[in-house]
Order: C-alpha cells, then structure tokens, then sequence
C-alpha cells in the first residue's frame, strides 16, 4: 500500500461513524435503565400495593411486624456470619501469608483450595449443611445453624480478598520492621495491617453483603417460610428477608407480592448499611495511620534509589 | 512496642505475644482448612454412596429426573441441558451488555457518566439474586407474555434467561474493565498517534491486548450463571412447590438443589444421595470453569509509579468498589 493510499486509508476510518461507540453508550444505557428500573419496579410494587391490611391465608402473617421480624433474623446472621467468619478468614490470611516463610507446599494448596471454593455455587453449601449439620449433627434449623453455613460459605472469600490485600503491601515496610528487630507479631501488627486495612474492610464486607443476601443456603437447609414473631437469640428458628422475600414471592395472593418487595427492599437496605459501613472504615483507616502515607511515597523510593 | 520489657522476660520484647499470635493463626488455619475439607468430604461421602447404588452410566446417559417418582428415575441430562441452555442464554445476554459497558466506561465516558455507570454496575452487582428473582417473576415475565402470549413456562424461563443475563452484566463489566485498565498506555497512544479513531484503537488495538482477561471475565461470569440459584428457582417455573412433576421442563441443576429441602428426603435415603450428586457434579463444572477463569486472568499489581495517560477524555481514575467475581446465591 503506497502511503496516500494509507493515509486515506486511515482518514476514512477517522471520519466513519463510530458503531462501537454507539454500541457502548447503549449498552452502558442499559445497564444503567435496569438498575434504575430494578429499583423503581420494587418501590411501585411496594407503593402501589400498600401494606394497608395484613394478607390473609393459612397460617400466613404480614404488615410491618413479619418483614420486621425476618429483618432482625437477618440481623442476627449477619453479626454471628461476621464474628466466625471474620476472625477465621482474616486469621487463616496471616497465617498462610505473613506466618509461613517461606511457604509451604501445603500452604499452597489450602490458598489454592480456598480460593477455587470461592467459586463454588452458594447452593452448594446449603445441600452440605443439609447434609452434615441437620441430617449429621442433627442440629435443629436455628438462626446458629443458618450462620454457620453462611460463615463457611464467606470463608474462602474472606481468606482470598485478605489475602490480596496482604501481598499489596510491600516487602519493603516488612524488611525495613524486621531490621529494626520487630518480631513477626509486631510487622503484622503494626506495619502490615495498617497498610492492608482498607482492602481487608472492603473485601470482607462485600462477602459480608453476600451472605447476607444469600437464599439459597439458608432455603435448602430449611428456613422457616412464615415466621411471625421477631427471633430472641442465636436459637430462634430459621427464617431471614431473603428467604421470606421468596416465600412470599411464589404466593399467589397479590398482598404477598407487596410483602416481597417490602422485605426485598428492606434487603437492600441492610446490604446499604453494610456497604456504608466499608466506605467509612476505608476512609477512616486510609486517613489516620501513618504507614498508609509510607505507603503512598515508596514508589518514589524506589525510583530513587535506581 | 507492646509486650513485655527486655529486663522481666526472656527473649526479645514481644517474644510471647509473637508466640501466642501465631497459635490463634494457626488455628484459625486449621479451622478453614477442616471447613474445606467437610465440605468436601460429605459431598464426596454423598456421591459415593449414590454410585454404589445407581451406576455412573445410568445417572450420566439417563434421559429422565425423577428421583421421588414410585419407579425413580435417575438421569441428570435433562437438568444439564436446562443448565446449558440458560447459561448460554444468560452470556448471550450478559456477555456482550458487560464487555461494552465496560468499553464504555474505560474509553468513552466523561467524567459523571463514569461515576454513574460506575455506581450502577456496582448497585447491580450487589443487588441479591432472590430480589432479581423477584423482578424476574413480577416485571420481566408478564412483559414476554404480553409479547409472546400463551407462552406460560417459556416465558417463564426466557425470563429467568434475561434477568440471569443482567445479573451477571456487572461481573462481566468489572472484570472487563478490569482488564482494558491494564493496557499499557503506550500502546493506546501509538494507536492514536498513527491516526486511528478511537473507535478502532479500542477493538484493534485495546481488545486484543486485552483479550486473555476479556476471556476469564466471561468465564468467571459463566461459572457464575451456571451455579446461579433462585433466579432460576423462581422465575424457570415460578412455583417453590410441587415441581417434581416430569412435565416441568426447564428445571436446573441449581433449581433442583433448592427444592431438595422441600421433597421429605429422609437422611440417608436414596434421594438425599442424590442431592448430594448433583451438588457434586455442579460443584466440579463450576469450580472448572472458575479456576479456567482465574487462571487467565492476570495477577494485580501494585499500582505503577507516575500519572496514567488514558485514552479517556476524563483524567485520572476513580477507584471502583472492590467487587468479588463469585457467585451470588
């Protein structure tokens, strides 16, 4: 191709119209439109239908008092979900990561494990709590039980994000704490988790957020389908806004419907707090400790020294 | 430093509590590998048994599901395929929705519309499947049937195929993104400087350099789809109870799952094993294709040194929310 040729060449293709262009801004559109209309079909549902009586039917319940109660029994997931999972999954990172130097080919392969475990179905570990805690341990369908699959399906994702986040932090600050005569505890302690601390909140709250929006564990091991009365304790039945929100979905009865959009909203809501909650101790977390600012100038460091 | 002093102890300041540190480690190590390795094994355990009884070829080649039935059947291809088919549908859907709206949001978007789109697939992405379910059953569904009347179940379960399309957009979208963000600048300019529209920087310069994580973020959106749970048990056939029936149709994989609990499958029986089979063979294609995903994907680095020049109008880049690629319930 001569270079006039060429250059046209390329003109034309500067002056032709920009399909993919046009076909981004649509899609990008779209997926704008469903969020907004995902949220907008949930409000005129809720609106439209009104929480003005209690639905009737047998051995139904409903108004403010029943998405309330399974709000709280969701609460109550959330927090035993956090305090095992948490703790565990941020313990088992530094352990495999900080504590094993250099790594162990066991080390390896439970990382490797659990980082394939993060993509297995949420199903999956209802059909195995089914399996080993009901049917096993005959363990009775408590809130305690629910957390318990709820935890073991936020591990892996808890120890993989954590474990991101820890080998973000760079060597430097290790060796540098270490050269000082830090001992393992105090590099991790107060070099390694200052700088990792926002990732580890972010991370582990949105698999946080995912146990708690997850029905399908907590319908395969048996949540209770109309509970009325709000739970007392880790041994209350079963029974959470996810798997109410499906309950009173498959009802045919129109005020369910409103029902389900209620306790799918209220859903959202708690998921919300749980975000909120994240953004806050990133920035809190980003802004007060030291190493953070460390962090920010080792590039230049590195620069530096070359 | 926190411990105790040089003088009173032994060792260095800090000895002891670097020792009892490193035991609670362990032990939660010890935890989340015996979490694994129950999962693990009762699913294992489940299926073992199962095969005992009912013999690999006839549950693999069987034609027909239906475990509870006087005479019970035990052929898993009729949900395979309805997985297949659902899946497929929801990355025909999915697929290209992400790919572009991640193209939009990396070159094309200024800033506000960044932030928005940004936002949206973030809201999405963290919007629970049972509320999508929801929409599915309520929204999507009477749309097709007044489109395509007398549909009944296959507007059912074309529904299920497009809200499952859109649930999965925004892993498709982040992880595309993802991916197009890691394109060295330099090539983009090269691009630019030898006079191509922008247009054809993205898809001949930008996609194929970016291509291996484009392909994991597909992936990881199918291993997503296909363990999808109750979209699919909501709006395939729109009914939690009474689906054993062989009529059913469109009934997954992961649908089935979910309605194990409502079958009395006593402990130990026949069909509890069975559940525990299909939760394996789900498990295993899954867990494939995830770790397909993951190991195209390229390792994240540390941020580079320096300002980023991107091809974008919009300067510098906001953070998106970290946003894991698993799969929802």
């Amino acid at each position: 191709m001569t270079p006039a040729a060429q250059r046209s060449r390329l003109a034309a293709g500067r002056r032709r119209f920009d399909l993919l262009g046009l076909a981004s801004r649509l899609a990008a559109g779209v997926v704008v439109g469903s969020a907004a209309a995902l949220l907008g079909f949930l409000a005129w549902r809720f609106v439209q239908l009104g929480l003005g009586g209690a639905p009737q039917g047998p051995g139904s319940a409903g108004g403010w008092e029943a998405i309330g109660a399974a709000a709280a029994g969701t609460a109550w997931l959330v927090v035993l979900t956090g305090a095992l999972a948490l703790p565990a999954g941020i313990g088992t990172a530094l352990y495999l990561e900080e504590y094993v130097r250099p790594k162990t080919r066991a080390a390896s392969a439970l990382q490797a494990a659990l980082a394939n475990l993060c993509g297995a179905p949420s199903v999956i570990y209802g059909v195995a709590g089914l399996a080993f805690l009901v049917h096993g341990l005959s363990l009775d369908r408590t809130l305690a039980t629910g957390a318990l699959v709820l935890a073991a399906l936020a591990l892996p994702p808890v120890v993989a994000s954590t474990t991101e986040a820890l080998r973000m932090v760079p060597d430097d600050l290790r060796t540098a704490a270490f050269g000082l005569g830090a001992t393992r505890w105090q590099v991790v302690r107060h070099q390694v988790l200052p700088a990792a601390a926002p990732g580890i909140a972010t991370a582990t709250c949105a698999a946080l957020a995912r146990a708690a929006g997850a029905a399908a564990p907590l319908l395969v091991v048996g949540a209770a389908s109309m509970a009325t009365f709000a739970p007392s304790g880790p041994a209350s039945p079963l029974h959470s806004l996810p798997t109410q929100a499906f309950a009173w979905a498959a009802r045919p009865q129109t005020t369910f419907a409103a029902q389900a959009a209620g306790a799918a909203l209220a859903l959202l809501a708690i998921l919300l707090g749980i975000h909120l909650a994240a953004l806050l101790f990133r920035r809190r977390w980003r802004r007060s400790i030291p190493p953070a600012q460390a962090l920010r100038a080792t590039p230049a460091l590195r620069e530096a020294r070359r | 430093m926190n411990g105790g002093s040089l003088a009173t102890r032994a060792g260095r300041p800090g000895a002891r509590a670097d020792r009892v540190a490193g035991r609670i480690f362990l032990a939660c190590t010890l935890l989340a590998a015996g979490t694994a390795a129950t999962l693990l094994g009762v699913m294992a355990a489940g299926t073992g048994q199962f095969f005992w009884e009912v013999s690999p070829w006839r549950f693999f080649t069987g034609s027909s599901w239906a475990p509870f039935a006087e005479d019970p059947r035990f052929g898993v291809l009729p949900l395979a395929a309805a997985t297949a088919q659902i899946t497929a549908g929801a990355i025909v859907v999915g697929g290209p929705l992400g790919l572009l709206s991640a193209v939009y949001l990396e070159y094309y978007a200024g800033a506000r519309a960044r932030r928005a789109g940004t936002a949206a697939v973030a809201l999405l992405a963290s919007v629970p499947t049972v509320v999508f379910g929801y929409a599915a059953v309520g929204a999507v569904a009477p749309v097709l049937r007044a489109i395509a009347p007398g549909g009944g179940n296959g507007a059912g379960g074309a529904s299920a195929t497009i809200v499952l399309g859109l649930a999965i957009t925004p892993t498709v979208a982040f992880l595309a993104r993802e991916a197009l963000a890691g394109v060295p600048p330099r090539l983009l300019q090269a691009g630019t400087a030898l006079g191509a529209s922008r247009g054809q920087v993205v898809a001949r310069v930008a996609a194929p350099a970016a291509a291996r994580g484009l392909a994991a973020a597909l992936l990881l959106a199918t291993a997503r789809a296909t363990g999808e749970t109750m979209i699919v048990a909501m709006a395939a056939d729109a009914r939690a109870e009474l689906a054993w029936s062989p009529v059913e149709g469109a009934r997954t994989l992961t649908a089935f799952l979910a309605q194990a609990n409502l079958g009395d499958a006593s402990p130990g029986s026949l069909d509890a094993q069975a559940v525990l089979a299909v939760a394996t063979l789900l498990f295993v294609v899954t867990c494939a294709v995830h770790a397909a995903g993951r190991a195209l994907r390229p390792p994240r680095q540390p941020a580079p040194p320096g300002p980023r020049l991107a091809l974008s109008s919009a300067a510098g880049r906001n953070g998106s929310a970290a946003m894991s690629e698993g799969p929802g319930s």
